[in-house]
């Protein structure tokens, strides 16, 4: 795959290190910070960040699942989270090769969207079912916000292992 | 979705995520834990002497009401019994910690470290030393869910402590101070009136701080008034807190039962009246 940033050719990803990292996110997560509005969740820019990069690795299913482990997690109703990270790893699928082609300050921006979909999902879904809007949730629209600045940190960490060179000479080591 | 929202029949599933997921949450709250107690094992002695005295004279004091309320308990039942009224129940307690706060822009929970496999029940109230927190609104084999004052549409039966009045405490919503609705214009209430559980509703023993009256708003024309309280006990703040094993039907019941229970209130188990509860069907 090539690195469109600095035109390399990357070198091939390693599975093993898909699932630690998004196991890591998920430790992340479950991090007792407390019930704030502007926490971000690690799992999906994540999960979205190997959608877009190796979604042959990483699917609808593997959203599908992480979501219901949040679910739990959140004591949401069960489904929820599922439902809005399959949807989303979905468009993230389907906007693939559109964002892989920008830079990342853009690759952010173009992803802001789907973070505030994820982000104000139970708003939303709690508004379908019961009919009340709860304008406090609206902070999760921040959580999105924080995500989309991330997206470049989570880049430079998660490419990291796929940046080395190939060979490294180390008697000259430029 | 739906199915969960209006059946809960995927409970079992929860259960079961849980059991992975919950050995993870642990791992996750040590370095909470390690940074809490470093901080704490760092106090000075000088601290450590001046809360020792308030506590000394604290429990001074309190031994001296506790001999006080043994007599106080004993004349209360004689007088009851003589006035042919009912019982009041025991409950037993049972030490609870409170794990974290699940973030969830819904509803305001909190996670506990006991579950049906240590007798919790669904609709337990859980409270600290100052008053109630919360109620057991979901159940795991050994964690449960903690539904807290300040959560939405949260309501408590409470008594104003002063002169007995009845009312309904609701939570409003995170931050927000709870309500006391549905209450005329004309009712006697006064800001810093302490509310107490009224115990009416079979899920809360009675007698038990909830919320203090903080403002009061009342409204001629609509015939209302929007009473707002603060709760007692600092809901968002301990890690310590108590369940109360509670349940009015006990006195009903055979009483080789009551030994299995082991109450730490001796009551006995003959009473004349069985209060009714029906199971409250909130998720």
């Amino acid at each position: 795959m090539i690195d469109l940033e600095s035109g390399y050719i990357l070198r091939p990803v390693n599975p093993v290190f898909i699932y630690f990292s998004l196991f890591c996110a998920l430790l992340l997560n479950l991090l007792p910070i407390g019930n704030y509005g502007w926490v971000p969740d690690w799992l999906i820019v994540c999960i979205i960040f190997w959608n877009i990069h190796q979604h042959r690795y990483i699917g609808v299913t593997w959203a599908f699942i992480f979501g219901l482990l949040m679910d739990v997690h959140n004591s949401d109703l069960l489904g929820l989270h599922a439902f809005s990270y399959a949807l989303v790893a979905y468009i993230a699928i389907a906007w693939q090769k559109r964002i892989v082609a920008l830079s990342v300050a853009s690759q952010a921006l173009h992803l802001l969207p789907i973070f505030l979909l994820v982000a104000l999902f139970p708003l939303l879904m709690h508004w379908i079912l019961s009919g009340e809007i709860i304008w406090w949730a609206l902070t999760g629209a921040g959580q999105a916000f924080i995500e989309a600045l991330l997206w470049p940190l989570a880049t430079r960490i998660l490419l990291a292992p796929q940046r080395r060179p190939i060979d490294v000479d180390h008697t000259r080591p430029l | 979705m739906l199915i969960d929202y209006r059946f809960k029949t995927l409970d079992p599933i929860r259960n079961n995520v849980n059991w992975i997921l919950r050995p993870l949450e642990y791992i996750m709250l040590t370095p909470r834990n390690v940074y809490q107690a470093s901080t704490e094992y760092f106090t000075t002695r000088g601290t450590l002497e001046q809360e020792n005295q308030i506590f000394k004279a604290r429990q001074a004091e309190l031994a001296l009401l506790a001999n006080q309320s043994e007599f106080l308990l004993i004349e209360n039942q004689n007088l009851r019994q003589l006035m042919d009224l009912q019982k009041q129940v025991g409950f037993k307690t049972l030490p609870v910690e409170i794990l974290f706060n699940p973030p969830n822009p819904i509803s305001q929970r909190v996670v506990i470290n006991r579950g049906s496999d240590d007798g919790l029940k669904l609709g337990n109230p859980i409270a600290n030393d100052a008053g109630i927190l919360g109620q057991v609104v979901r159940l795991y084999d050994r964690s449960a869910e903690v539904s807290l004052l300040e959560d939405r549409d949260f309501a408590v039966p409470v008594q104003v402590a002063r002169n007995g009045l009845r009312a309904a405490v609701f939570g409003a919503g995170r931050g927000n101070p709870l309500e006391l609705r549905y209450l005329p214009v004309a009712s006697d209430l006064e800001v810093g009136d302490i509310l107490i559980t009224s115990g009416i509703d079979g899920v809360y023993p009675p007698g038990f701080a909830v919320a203090v009256i903080s403002r009061i708003e009342r409204n001629v024309d609509k015939n209302s008034s929007n009473v707002f309280c603060v709760p007692i006990a600092a809901v968002n703040r301990y890690r310590q807190a108590l369940a109360f094993l509670y349940d009015p039907q006990w006195d009903a019941k055979a009483p080789t039962l009551n030994g299995k229970f082991g109450g730490n209130i001796a009551i006995p188990n003959s009473a004349p009246g069985r209060r009714q509860t029906r199971s409250r069907g909130m998720q």
